[in-house]
């Protein structure tokens, strides 16, 4: 085992090996950097040029790109409230306002030290995790799947305002993505719904569309009106300090962060939960370690606590969907499936030849999950100083460069001009969400799981009628969810309480 | 302010009772989903209605967990610039129709910087033709992005 480990590594640091990885990460930063080009579509492109390669060299050259597309990622998140990929958009919520405080650089500091941590702890879990994989992976059937989804749904609780009225603007909002999630065919009778006679309904509404709209529209109007640059009239940060206190504040908060890098590797593991799970889950366990009130609301108007959760999962749910993948050949995601052919095309069938036979290639991975996000984060906090700058450039000059990011980004899912319309339409709503203060994180917690949690209800259904309810794994998951529901309300009464015993 | 959170919340009604109507008509399995979220959402919106029209307080600890409008311009300007910046991006999106995403793309940042920043003739040329270049050599060359091309191409024949 400890030999395989070892020329796992010199398999990646052989200098071809290597070269490509730094190729494919110079893609991977690039498209990390846009949004809707996310690394799944990148992975898709650039499969044909393995043909040629090594598996050693595939692997570190699709791996090197796909892991550093997630943490570049977070950059334009910060910068300009713009998602660089549907998945991290819950870096926005609290990384942009930091931008707008005049702390980009930190922002960018803690969620690029966040993600490594959070990458590192994924690689590692990779690399413990299997040869004892096999009974999660199968403890987890539809139910369970339905359950997780429910609980990442429950979240909403520590996503909403303090209160019984922010409560039902909260869930209000969550019961509106998720109705919006049902838009298009369903899946178990082939029914149309809400499609409005239209086809690009038919398979309802993709994920980066609805989110740029969701997130950059409003911010970019915010810009126009405030007529400042990003950072607004507050003086230029000392960049390199902000960088390096973004830093000291992962490590910091480094429980936190480690405990949102589980979060994102146990996610990542199980295949169909979804990649904006794991950060939403993060971002609202992050809120969940509020103190108090006035603690809890300091999320939203630009927290670091906000940035570190999801950066950390983000990058974390890399190693955890890479399990699964090299265990059992079940991708956790769009991602993984593009791998999974990459594989094929190595001529490496996934499962017991990839913990025995080809046990090096398999540990190449991990050191090329490591090396790369290394490599990533490091070459980040050269050239952050430069990329912070643009915070305290005039918007007037920025936005038109924005608006072309977010609509070529929202065009690359269907390439119609129908993903324009959809991004201008949840734009405007998102707008208005801001504007009267309906909070957007459980809009988009709601939509991205909506078509999850009624896939999985159906299957479990189908498959064992309602005797899946008294499933211990289920009963358990049921209480947990109780727990997430109840935990803001129960944190509410001790903090009354400690106050009444303070005075 | 009251007026339009009364508004946001007969609009989120609207959708609701919409899509109870619309699922009503379906087959139970493909109702079940939309009608179990949309009821729910037809009383919340309801009772928040209530609460606005009995002329309750917003109260402060109900602040959501998300981002804040700034309130440092004056409202009249303020819905002005919003106009704006909403008539810019609808723009956009009618010329991408007219003409496609490449040529709207160099239009688009001449005259936004040219017009609405204010930037000077040579500064704003030089911008565009970055621009262009770098969506050109990247989206379609690099990535093979495929422009679906505008309505005034198609009917001229182009």
């Amino acid at each position: 085992m400890f030999d395989a480990f070892i020329e796992g590594l010199f398999l990646v640091l052989q200098w071809k090996a290597f070269s490509l990885m730094l190729v494919g990460m110079g893609l991977g930063f690039c498209v990390g950097l846009l949004p809707g080009i996310g690394g799944a579509a990148t992975l898709a492109l650039m499969i044909p040029f393995v043909f040629k390669m090594q598996p050693a060299e595939a692997f570190a050259f699709l791996l090197g790109m796909h892991a550093v597309a997630a943490t570049t990622g977070d950059i334009t998140s910060v910068l300009f409230g713009v998602p660089g990929e549907a998945i991290s958009a819950a870096t926005v919520v609290d990384g942009h306002p930091m931008a707008k405080n005049g702390e980009a650089g930190r922002a960018l500091g803690a969620a690029l030290m966040s993600s490594l941590v959070g990458a590192l702890i994924g690689a590692v879990a990779l690399a413990l995790a299997i040869p004892i994989v096999r009974p999660l992976v199968l403890a987890f059937g539809s139910p369970e799947l339905f359950m997780l989804a429910v609980i990442g749904i429950s979240c909403i609780t520590s996503l909403s305002g303090a209160g019984a009225r922010g409560q039902i603007k909260g869930f209000a909002m969550g019961l509106f993505g998720l109705l919006v999630s049902t838009i298009g065919q369903e899946r178990q009778s082939g029914s149309l719904r809400f499609d409005m006679g239209m086809m690009y309904l038919w398979d309802g509404l993709d994920f980066v569309p609805v989110l740029v709209g969701v997130f950059a529209i409003p911010e970019i109007i915010d810009l126009t009106v405030r007529g400042t640059s990003i950072a607004g009239e507050r003086p230029a940060e000392k960049l390199s300090s902000g960088v390096m206190e973004g830093i000291k504040d992962t490590f910091r908060h480094f429980w936190l962060v480690f405990r949102c890098s589980v979060v994102g590797v146990f996610v990542g593991i199980l295949p169909g939960a979804g990649g904006g799970v794991a950060q939403w889950m993060a971002y609202a366990h992050a809120v969940q370690g509020a103190k108090d009130a006035a603690d809890r609301e300091r999320f939203g108007k630009g927290d670091v606590r906000g940035v570190l959760g999801p950066g950390a999962a983000n990058n974390s749910k890399e190693g955890g969907e890479l399990i699964p993948t090299v265990a059992f050949g079940v991708p956790g995601s769009g991602a993984m499936a593009i791998l999974l052919s990459a594989f094929l095309i190595m001529g490496l069938s996934p499962g017991p030849d990839m913990l025995t036979k080809h046990l090096p290639i398999t540990f190449s991975m991990v050191w090329t999950l490591v090396i790369a996000n290394i490599i990533a984060v490091l070459l980040c906090l050269t050239v952050l100083d430069q990329l912070a700058k643009v915070t305290n450039v005039r918007g007037g000059l920025i936005i038109p460069f924005v608006l072309l990011l977010v609509f070529v980004g929202s065009y690359t899912a269907n390439g119609q001009i129908t993903d324009l319309i959809v991004t201008l339409i949840f734009g405007v709503l998102s707008y208005f969400m801001v504007l009267f203060g309906w909070p957007r994180p459980p809009f988009v917690l709601g939509f991205v799981l909506g078509k999850v949690i009624e896939t999985y209800f159906f299957i479990s259904v189908a498959r064992y009628g309602f005797t899946w309810l008294r499933q211990p794994m289920v009963v358990a998951l049921i209480i947990l969810m109780l727990f997430v529901i109840a935990y803001p309300y129960i944190q509410q009464r001790r903090q009354r309480a400690q106050r009444i015993s303070n005075a | 302010m009251r007026s339009g959170r009364i508004l946001f919340c007969v609009f989120l009604i609207f959708v609701a009772a919409a899509a109870i109507y619309m699922a009503l008509e379906w087959p139970f399995k493909a109702a079940l989903f939309p009608l179990s979220v949309s009821i729910p959402l037809l009383i919340l919106a309801g009772i928040q209605l209530l609460q606005l029209i009995a002329g309750k307080q917003e109260i402060i600890e109900s602040a959501a967990v998300d981002l804040e409008f700034s309130s440092e311009v004056p409202p009249e300007i303020e819905r002005r610039r919003v106009i704006t910046a909403f008539s810019w991006i609808a723009g956009f999106i009618l010329t991408v129709y007219l003409i496609g995403f490449p040529l709207t793309v160099p239009l688009f940042v001449c005259f936004y910087l040219r017009f609405e920043s204010g930037v000077g003739a040579l500064p704003t040329i030089a911008a565009t033709a970055i621009t262009w270049a770098m969506f050109y050599g990247l989206f379609q060359k690099l990535v093979h992005l495929q422009f679906e091309e505008g309505m005034l191409q198609a009917w001229l024949g182009l």
